[in-house]
């Protein structure tokens, strides 16, 4: 493992997760992890139950009460101490260096490949089935209009859409022939403070299996789903206080996939 | 009426719109954890007030790149102190930065349930417990990784084994460590009862 690092396979990444997760690769295996990940269509599980355990390892630690003046040190800093203003909507993220940056534009290059494609065909299903905008994101048309038009194609080569529906809204979960999905809702009923939505797949065992979450503030969500919905036969959406491993509540939102 | 107690999704809002007393609320609540992180990295406690404080001025200028759904601002705010801890340690190491988002979100739209779960659950001891049980040489894999800010390869040099051996280590610290926490934070829930409603379009 040692020496320059150039393009890591499936395994190679599986086998520095732990120490990804955990900060401790060094910054030439680092960039070598996240160029495979963002284009890599795999799930990649065991590193993503490793995602979140640096929280623990932070929550292990007894608290150390600051100074008493550091409070006030700071919040006179604030005071004289713009915010960053740099897009209108937020992205999922960007975690490529800079000179990957430079070559990437657009709407669709804020994401991660493997996502963008699900994201954009998502957009467009709402545009077309909900026959609305986030009012966002109107200030993006052209930034939209372009990633539609990427995606148009892909489209009409063959997506699936399963209809999403019940008392919490409505919406569609999107699928490439791989599985890959997004959940695209909209519509959805305003939640108890606090509250989130929590999205599910349930298999012939009926045990249902997280697959993300998303806040109910948004007048057209798109969540791209962490697990392909192969061998999945529902999906459903819940109402939870906070990510959990189980419903605590019955589906405001369901889906027959079909499989 | 303000919330009294509003929820870290709410104060990110609230700081995003520019509410200064919002980032005081969200330094009441977390400071001390994070100027424990600090300290742990850094042991000065001067050094460590100073990262604490820069660390809550990045989060309140780049609030904008702050994405809920990815994260939670506690660990959001705790990965920045940790990374400027480290990169005051180690001088050349290079971290993910705030401002370049968070690397994990390439592969999740949430926490995992299993750590989330824990932090939100368990009391500290009970976490502490929970490293300290891990075999000696993986809970020091895990302190050398995380608390000293130490990669793999270092591990390996400062423990004396093999690269492929202290990576391992860090592989089977986790899953045990999520193993254990998973059955400390099990709690009965019930299944839901779908409503199939099929309505294929393509």
């Amino acid at each position: 493992m040692s020496g320059p690092m150039g393009t890591l396979d499936h395994a190679a990444v599986d086998e520095l997760g732990a120490a990804f997760a955990l900060g401790a690769l060094e910054p030439d295996e680092l960039r070598a992890v996240i160029e495979h990940l963002e284009s890599c269509p795999e799930p990649h599980a065991e590193l993503r139950s490793f995602l979140g355990a640096s929280d623990v390892l932070a929550a292990s630690l007894e608290p150390v009460a600051p100074s008493t003046g550091l409070r006030d040190r700071l919040m006179g800093t604030i005071a004289t101490t713009p915010q960053e203003r740099t897009r209108a909507a937020t992205p999922v993220a960007s975690v490529a260096a800079p000179a990957r940056e430079q070559r990437r534009g657009g709407l669709l290059d804020w994401f991660p490949p493997n996502l963008a494609r699900g994201l954009a065909v998502a957009a467009v299903v709402v545009a077309v089935a909900f026959g609305i905008w986030n009012v966002s994101l109107q200030g993006q048309v052209s930034q939209r209009d372009q990633a539609l038009r990427a995606v148009a194609q892909a489209i009409a080569s063959g997506q699936t859409a399963f209809r999403v529906s019940g008392t919490g809204g409505s919406g569609y979960v999107i699928a490439d022939k791989n599985g890959t999905a997004s959940f695209v809702g909209a519509n959805l009923a305003p939640l108890k403070a606090n509250q989130i939505y929590e999205l599910w797949l349930i298999g012939s065992d009926n045990k249902p299996v997280a697959v993300g979450t998303l806040a109910p503030s948004d007048a057209v969500a798109v969540v791209p789903l962490e697990r392909g919905i192969t061998g999945f036969a529902v999906f459903a959406v819940t109402a939870e206080s906070h990510r959990v491993d189980a419903p605590t509540s019955q589906p405001v939102m369901t889906a027959n996939l079909g499989s | 009426m303000t919330d009294p107690t509003p929820h870290d999704d709410a104060l990110a809002q609230r700081i995003r719109s520019g509410d200064r007393e919002a980032l005081g609320v969200l330094y009441d609540r977390y400071a001390s954890l994070a100027l424990a992180a600090a300290l742990r990295v850094v042991a000065d406690r001067e050094v460590a007030e100073d990262l604490v404080h820069d660390a809550f001025v990045a989060v309140w200028r780049k609030i904008d790149k702050f994405d809920p759904e990815r994260g939670s601002l506690r660990s959001w705010l705790l990965t920045v102190v940790r990374n400027r801890a480290i990169d005051r340690v180690r001088g050349s190491r290079q971290t993910i930065e705030v401002g370049e988002a968070d690397a994990q979100s390439l592969l999740r739209s949430g926490p995992n349930p299993t750590w989330e779960a824990a932090v939100q659950r368990l009391e500290v001891a009970d976490l502490r417990g929970a490293i300290e049980a891990l075999p000696g040489e993986q809970r020091q894999a895990i302190e050398l990784a995380y608390f000293a800010g130490h990669t793999y390869r270092e591990i390996a040099t400062i423990t004396g084994v093999p690269q492929g051996t202290a990576n391992g280590r860090l592989r089977l610290a986790l899953n045990k460590l999520r193993d254990t926490l998973a059955s400390s934070t099990a709690a009965p829930l019930g299944a839901p009862e779908p409503l199939p409603v099929r309505e294929t379009d393509r």
